[in-house]
C-alpha cells in the first residue's frame, strides 16, 4: 500500500503556472472590490480596493497550485513525497511553481533584479526632479508619490535580496542537505513577492501614496486609494519574511549533514540564521500594525487617530519596533557574505570565527532595543532618551567585531583581487561611513538637527546601498558560476566595481553636507542655495545608474552570449557548495555527505577535505 | 545567437517604452497653465460639475471634486500688482484654524465682495476679516504673505448665486510660489484635507511669477 | 593577565601601520576641529549641538582613518603577487587582540554615550528637546513648571502646524496668533508644538530645535536665542502635498524693545479675528474630527 502510494503519479488539480494564477487573480480582484462595495461602511472604495488586492493575491496563489497538495491530502488521494518526486527540468521550470530550492533561488534572483531596476529608475526620476529647487520638473504630488514608490519598492527588495536568492540556493548546499525543510513554504515565500511588487506598482494608477515608506498616520489615513497598495503589499512582504524565517531556521537546525557541527557551519549560514530569527519575530508586529491601518482606512476604527481616541504614536512605535530589526534583516546577511567570501580570497581561515558569530548574534539581539531612536524628537518621555542613545551606540561593538574578523582575516594574507573581493572591501569602507554617521544620529542633541534631514537619508543609503547592495554584488559575482554555470567577465566586473564605488560615494557623501545645511528629506522644493550640490548629486546618481546598466550588461552577456561554461570550482574554494558538480544535481548530493573539515581551513597543515561524499548508507537527511 | 540578441533587444525596447509611458503619463502630468497677460486673474471655485458656470470640466478625472477653475497653475508678471476676481459659488464649510478669517497681504489688507446677507438680499462692501465659520475657501500664497478668506454663499441666497470677490496683491521677484486653500473642504477624507486638498489642480496650485 | 605578544612577522607591518595612522590621525583631527559644523551659534542649544558634532567628528576621524588604512594597507601589502594561488598563514584568531579590540570599542562607545547623555542632562540641551507629549483627555494649560529646566520667566509660545503652514500664538500676549515667529534675544523660550491635522515637525534650523507636531499633543521644547538675526522654519516630517513648501525664512531674533513693538503691532492688526480664535489651550480638536460629510 505504501509503495503504491509512493510510485503513483502526482495529480494536478490546477496546473502550477502563473497563467492560471493571473486568470484567477483578475476576477478575484473584481470580486473583492464588489464585496467591499457591498459591505463597505464608507463610499471611499478603500474596503473594496483592500479586499480586491487580497482576494486577487489569494486567487493567484490558488491558481499557482498552492492548494493542490492540501486538497489532494484532504481528498485522500495518493501523494508523492518531495524526496521521491521527479526534478523539474527545462527553462520553463523557472516560470512555474517549483519546490526545488535551486529553482526558487534563481526565480528570486531575477525577480529581485527586475524590481531593483524599477526602484533604480524611481531614484533617477527623483534625482531628475531635484535638479531644480522648485517643483517645475515633477509636480509636488507626483514627487512624493515617487518617493513612496521608490522607498517601498526598495524595502521589498532589500528585505529579500540576499536571503531570497542566496539563502534559498546556498543554505542546503552549504549544510549538506538535499532540500529545504519546508519546500512548499519556501515556494510560498517567493510567490508572495511578485504580487506584492505588482500591487505596489498599481498604486501609481491611483496617484501613488504620500507617506514614504514609514506610512505615518493620520497622513496615511487621509491619503487616497494608492495607500491601500502600501498596506496589502507590505502585508504580503511581512508574511513572506515570517514564512521564509521559519523555513530557514528549521532547515539549518534540523537538516545539517552528519559532521556539520555548529562550529563548522559556514558563517554565511550564521548570517541567514540570525536574519531569520529577526524576520520571524519582527514581521508579525508589522502585520499587526498594517491590519490596524487597514481597519482604520476601511471600517472606520481609530487605532491611530488621536481625534477619536487613538494615537499615532502607536503606529510609530509598532512600525519602528519592526522597522529597526528590519534594517538588520538587510545587513546581517551582507555581513555573512563578506565574512564568507573574504577567507576564500585571502586564502586564510576566518580569523576569530566564534567571535564573528557572537558579533552577528550581538547585532541581532541589540536590534530589539533601539527602535525609539527614530522617535527622539516626536515627544516621547525624556527619561527614555538616554537608554536609547546608549543601546543604539552599543550596536557599534558587535559591528566592530565583524570588522575585526574581516580585517584579521586579511592580515598577512595572500589576497587574490578578484571582483567579489573588491566588492567586499568596498562594503567595508561604505559601511564604516554609514556606521559612523549612525553614531551622530543616535546622540539626542545632535539628532535634533539631523533627524529627518538628508543626513539620515545619506546614512541609511550608505548602510543599505553601500552595504547590502555591495554585498549583493559580491555574492552575484562569486556564486553565479555555481548557480548558472556561467562566469561573469572579470574585466568588466572590475570596471563595474570602481565605477560603482566612485559614483556611489560621489552621490551619497555630499548628501551628508546637504542634510547639515538644512535640507529635509522628501521635499519637492528646497532652498535654492543648495542647487549646486544637488546638481552634483544628481549627475553622480546618473553615473551610478550607468554602473548598474554595466552590471546588467555583464550579467546578460555572461548568461546569454558568452557561452563560456564555468568550472565547478573556479575560485578553488574549500567550502562544501563548491565541491558539488555544476550544474548542481537534482537532489544536490547522491547521498548526504559526511562533513569532515571546516570550510575555511586554508594553509592548515593536515587539513582534511571538507566532506566525504560517500555518505552513510540509508541516511537521507542530516543532524 | 541572433535569437537571443533579439530577445534581449526586445526586452530592452519594452522596458524603455514602459518607462517612457510611465514618466510621460504619470510623473510629468500637471494641470494646464493660465497665463495672465494683463495681471488680472479670474477664477471660479466650484464644488460639483453641474455648478461650473464659466468653465465646464468635461475631461476632469474627478469631476465631483471641489476645485478652482479653470486651472490652478497661474502665470503672473513679477513685481506687479495682480488683480484677482474670484467667483465663489460654494457654501460655507468653516475654517479649521479660525485665524485665517483675517485678510492678510492684500492691498489695504482688505477684499471687496458682492454677497447675499441672511435675508437673501444682495450686498456689497469691503471686508478686512470674515466670520471664520462663513468661509468656503481661502486663496493663500504663504510665501507672499497673502491669505484671503472667501466668503461662502449664504444658504438663503437665490439658487445658483455667486459671491464675487476681488482683491489685489503685489508679487516680488520671479519664482514658483505655491498657493492653497486652508478651509478643509475635501469632504469624505480625514480632516476633510485629503483628495482635492492634496492634489495639484483642485484646491492647490502654483503661482509662476516671471 | 596575558599580554599581547606580537608575532615576529607582524612587527614591521604593525609598526608601519601605527606610524602612518598616528600621523594621519593627528592631521585628521586638526582638520576636523577646523570644520564649522551647523547649526551654528544663534541659540545656546544650537551652539551646544555644533560643539558636540565637532567633538564626535574629532573622535570618529582616527577610527575612520584607522579602519580605512587597514583595508588599504592590506590591499597593497598582503596582495598575492605571484601567478599562483598561495595559502596564507593559518591564523585562527588571537584572543588577547580580540579582547583588546572589544574593550577598546566598548570604552569608546560608553564615552560617546556619556558625552551625549551628560550634554542631554545639562540644563541647556535638555531644554532643546521635547518634554513628554501630553496624552489625550488631559486638559489645562501646560506651563513651564512641570518640565525640565522650566521656569516662570520663560516666554510661552505655541507653534501650530497645519497643512501646510506654521502659525504661532503668544500666550503671554493675549494668545495673539501670528504668521511668523519673532523671539526676543537672550530670553529663554518655551515652545509648545502641536498640530491641527497630520504629523508635522517644527524645525527652526539656526536655533537647533526640532519637535514633532501631533494632533492632540503638546510637545514642549526650550530654546534660548543668543544672537540677533533671522532664521528658517521648516517642516521636517512628510505631511502631504505641500510639505516641501512648508517653510518660512522670516523667523527673527530681535531685541526686547523691537519685540515689544512688533507684538503690539500684531495685537492691533489681529484684533478682529482674535475674537473668533478659540481661547488658548495646549492643543485643539477642530471640526471635523475625522471624516466630515
Amino acid at each position: 500500500m505504501v509503495t503504491a502510494n509512493l510510485m503513483s503519479e502526482r495529480r494536478m488539480l490546477i496546473p502550477n503556472n502563473p497563467i492560471t494564477g493571473l486568470l484567477l487573480a483578475i476576477p478575484g480582484y473584481f470580486f473583492g472590490v464588489w464585496l467591499g462595495n457591498v459591505f463597505g461602511l464608507f463610499d471611499d472604495q478603500n474596503t473594496g480596493v483592500i479586499l480586491g488586492y487580497t482576494v486577487a493575491t489569494a486567487a493567484f496563489l490558488v491558481g499557482m497550485g498552492f492548494l493542490n497538495y492540501p486538497l489532494t491530502r484532504l481528498l485522500g488521494w495518493p501523494v508523492t513525497p518531495i524526496s521521491e518526486s521527479e526534478p523539474d527540468a527545462g527553462l520553463s521550470r523557472y516560470f512555474r511553481l517549483s519546490l526545488d530550492h535551486k529553482v526558487i533561488g534563481l526565480q528570486y534572483l531575477f525577480t529581485i533584479l527586475i524590481m531593483l531596476l524599477l526602484g533604480g529608475i524611481g531614484a533617477m526620476m527623483i534625482r531628475s526632479s531635484l535638479l531644480v529647487p522648485d517643483s517645475s520638473i515633477t509636480p509636488p504630488g507626483q514627487y512624493i508619490a515617487l518617493i513612496g514608490l521608490h522607498s517601498v519598492m526598495m524595502i521589498f527588495i532589500t528585505s529579500a535580496v540576499i536571503v531570497g536568492p542566496f539563502g534559498n540556493y546556498l543554505v542546503p548546499l552549504m549544510i549538506g542537505a538535499r532540500r529545504m525543510a519546508f519546500p512548499r513554504l519556501e515556494a510560498l515565500s517567493f510567490w508572495l513577492v511578485p504580487p506584492a511588487a505588482v500591487i505596489l506598482a498599481v498604486a501609481a494608477f491611483w496617484g501613488g501614496f504620500p507617506t514614504g515608506w514609514t506610512g505615518y498616520p493620520p497622513l496615511s489615513e487621509q491619503a487616497g486609494q494608492g495607500m491601500d497598495s502600501y498596506i496589502v503589499g507590505f502585508g504580503l512582504i511581512a508574511l513572506a519574511l515570517v514564512v521564509s524565517g521559519v523555513n530557514m531556521l528549521a532547515t539549518i537546525i534540523t537538516l545539517r549533514a552528519p559532521g556539520m557541527t555548529w562550529t563548522r557551519l559556514p558563517i554565511f549560514v550564521w548570517g541567514i540564521f540570525t536574519t531569520s530569527i529577526l524576520g520571524m519575530l519582527a514581521a508579525p508586529v508589522l502585520t499587526a500594525a498594517i491590519v490596524m491601518l487597514a481597519m482604520d482606512r476601511s471600517v472606520q476604527t481609530s487605532f491611530f487617530l488621536s481625534s477619536n481616541g487613538g494615537s499615532n504614536y502607536l503606529w510609530e512605535n509598532l512600525f519602528w519596533f519592526f522597522g529597526h530589526p528590519e534594517v538588520y534583516i538587510f545587513i546581517l546577511p551582507a555581513f555573512g557574505i563578506v565574512m564568507e567570501i573574504v577567507p576564500h580570497f585571502a586564502r586564510k581561515p576566518l580569523w576569530g570565527y566564534r567571535t564573528g558569530v557572537v558579533g552577528l548574534f550581538g547585532v541581532a539581539l541589540l536590534s530589539w532595543f533601539v527602535w525609539q531612536h527614530h522617535l527622539f524628537v516626536s515627544g516621547i518621555a525624556p527619561v527614555l532618551r538616554p537608554f536609547y542613545t546608549l543601546s543604539t551606540e552599543l550596536i557599534s561593538i558587535p559591528t566592530g567585531i565583524i570588522f575585526l574578523v574581516v580585517l584579521g582575516t586579511m592580515w598577512r594574507a595572500r589576497i587574490w583581487f578578484s571582483v567579489p573581493m573588491l566588492f567586499c572591501m568596498g562594503f567595508l569602507v561604505n559601511f564604516l561611513i554609514g556606521g559612523i554617521s549612525g553614531v551622530y544620529l543616535s546622540d539626542v542633541p545632535t539628532d535634533v538637527t539631523l533627524h529627518g534631514s538628508y543626513f539620515s537619508m545619506a546614512h541609511f543609503h550608505y548602510t543599505i546601498m553601500g552595504g547590502e547592495i555591495f554585498g549583493l554584488m559580491a555574492a552575484v559575482y562569486y556564486w553565479l558560476p555555481k548557480m548558472t554555470g556561467r562566469m561573469m567577465s572579470e574585466t568588466i566586473g572590475k570596471l563595474h566595481f570602481w565605477w560603482m564605488f566612485v559614483a556611489f560615494n560621489s552621490t551619497f557623501f555630499p548628501l551628508f553636507i546637504i542634510g547639515l545645511l538644512n535640507m529635509p528629506r522628501r521635499v519637492a522644493q528646497y532652498n535654492p542655495a543648495l542647487q549646486g550640490l544637488n546638481i552634483w548629486v544628481s549627475v553622480s546618481a546618473f553615473f551610478l545608474f550607468g554602473s548598474m546598466v554595466l552590471f546588467a550588461g555583464n550579467l546578460v552577456y555572461a548568461l546569454a552570449f558568452s557561452g563560456r561554461r564555468a568550472l565547478a570550482n573556479p575560485w578553488h574554494a574549500r567550502s562544501l557548495e563548491w565541491q558539488v558538480p555544476t550544474p548542481v544535481p537534482a537532489h544536490n548530493f547522491d547521498r548526504v555527505p559526511v562533513i569532515t573539515g571546516g570550510p575555511y581551513d586554508y594553509g592548515m597543515p593536515n587539513a582534511r577535505p571538507v566532506a566525504d561524499f560517500g555518505g552513510i548508507r540509508g541516511v537521507t537527511s542530516g543532524a | 545567437m541572433v535569437g537571443r540578441l533579439l530577445i534581449v533587444a526586445g526586452a530592452v525596447v519594452a522596458a524603455v517604452i514602459g518607462i517612457v509611458a510611465f514618466v510621460g503619463l504619470f510623473m510629468l502630468q500637471r494641470p494646464g497653465t493660465l497665463a495672465a497677460r494683463s495681471a488680472d486673474v479670474h477664477l471660479e471655485t466650484v464644488a460639483a460639475v453641474n455648478q461650473a458656470l464659466e468653465w465646464p470640466r468635461p475631461n476632469d478625472p474627478h469631476p465631483d471634486w471641489v476645485a478652482y477653475l479653470p486651472t490652478t497653475i497661474l502665470k503672473v508678471p513679477a513685481n506687479a500688482t495682480i488683480n484677482m476676481t474670484i467667483d465663489q459659488e460654494d457654501g460655507a464649510s468653516g475654517l479649521r484654524n479660525p485665524f485665517w478669517g483675517e485678510v492678510q497681504g492684500t492691498d489695504g489688507a482688505k477684499l471687496h465682495v458682492t454677497y447675499f446677507d441672511d435675508k437673501g438680499n444682495p450686498q456689497e462692501g469691503d471686508m478686512t476679516s470674515i466670520d471664520p465659520t462663513q468661509a468656503a475657501h481661502t486663496f493663500a500664497v504663504p510665501d507672499l504673505g497673502v491669505f484671503v478668506p472667501l466668503l461662502g454663499v449664504n444658504a438663503n441666497a437665490p439658487a445658483g448665486s455667486t459671491n464675487v470677490i476681488t482683491f489685489s496683491f503685489k508679487t516680488h521677484g520671479p519664482g514658483v510660489y505655491h498657493w492653497q486653500c486652508f478651509v478643509p473642504c475635501a469632504a469624505k477624507t480625514v480632516f476633510n484635507n485629503g483628495g482635492p486638498m492634496s492634489t495639484l489642480g483642485y484646491m492647490g496650485g502654483e503661482l509662476i511669477v516671471s | 593577565m596575558k599580554t599581547i605578544r606580537i608575532h615576529e612577522a607582524d612587527r614591521p607591518h604593525a609598526l608601519r601601520l601605527l606610524t602612518i595612522w598616528l600621523v594621519l590621525s593627528i592631521v585628521g583631527v586638526i582638520v576636523a576641529l577646523q570644520i564649522h559644523i551647523p547649526p551654528g551659534d544663534q541659540s545656546i542649544q544650537g551652539a551646544d549641538q555644533s560643539r558636540t558634532m565637532t567633538l564626535m567628528t574629532a573622535l570618529a576621524t582616527p577610527i575612520f582613518i584607522g579602519v580605512v588604512l587597514m583595508i588599504v594597507y592590506s590591499a597593497f601589502a598582503f596582495r598575492n603577487r605571484g601567478p599562483e594561488l598561495v595559502d596564507g598563514p593559518p591564523m585562527l584568531g588571537n584572543t588577547p587582540i580580540q579582547i583588546a579590540w572589544i574593550t577598546g570599542s566598548t570604552i569608546l562607545v560608553l564615552f560617546l554615550a556619556l558625552v551625549g547623555i551628560t550634554s542631554l542632562a545639562s540644563s541647556n540641551v535638555a531644554q532643546a528637546v521635547g518634554a513628554p507629549g501630553r496624552s489625550i483627555g488631559q486638559s489645562g494649560g501646560q506651563t513651564g513648571s512641570g518640565t525640565a529646566g522650566g521656569s516662570g520667566s520663560e516666554l510661552q509660545i505655541q507653534v501650530i502646524g497645519q497643512q501646510w503652514y506654521f502659525t504661532y500664538r503668544y500666550q503671554d500676549y493675549g494668545g495673539v496668533e501670528t504668521t511668523h515667529l519673532y523671539l526676543p534675544n537672550d530670553r529663554p523660550v518655551e515652545l509648545h508644538v502641536t498640530s491641527l491635522d497630520v504629523v508635522h515637525s517644527f524645525w527652526a534650523y539656526q536655533l537647533g530645535v526640532k519637535a514633532d507636531a501631533n494632533l492632540g499633543v503638546d510637545n514642549v521644547i526650550h530654546v534660548t536665542p543668543q544672537k540677533l538675526g533671522s532664521f528658517q522654519v521648516r517642516c521636517a516630517e512628510l505631511c502631504g502635498l505641500w510639505h516641501g513648501a512648508m517653510a518660512d525664512s522670516s523667523g527673527k531674533v530681535v531685541s526686547q524693545s523691537d519685540f515689544d513693538s512688533w507684538i503690539q503691532q500684531q495685537q492691533q492688526s489681529f484684533t478682529d479675528i482674535q475674537k473668533a480664535v478659540p481661547s488658548y489651550a495646549p492643543f485643539y480638536f477642530p471640526d471635523p474630527l475625522t471624516k466630515g460629510s
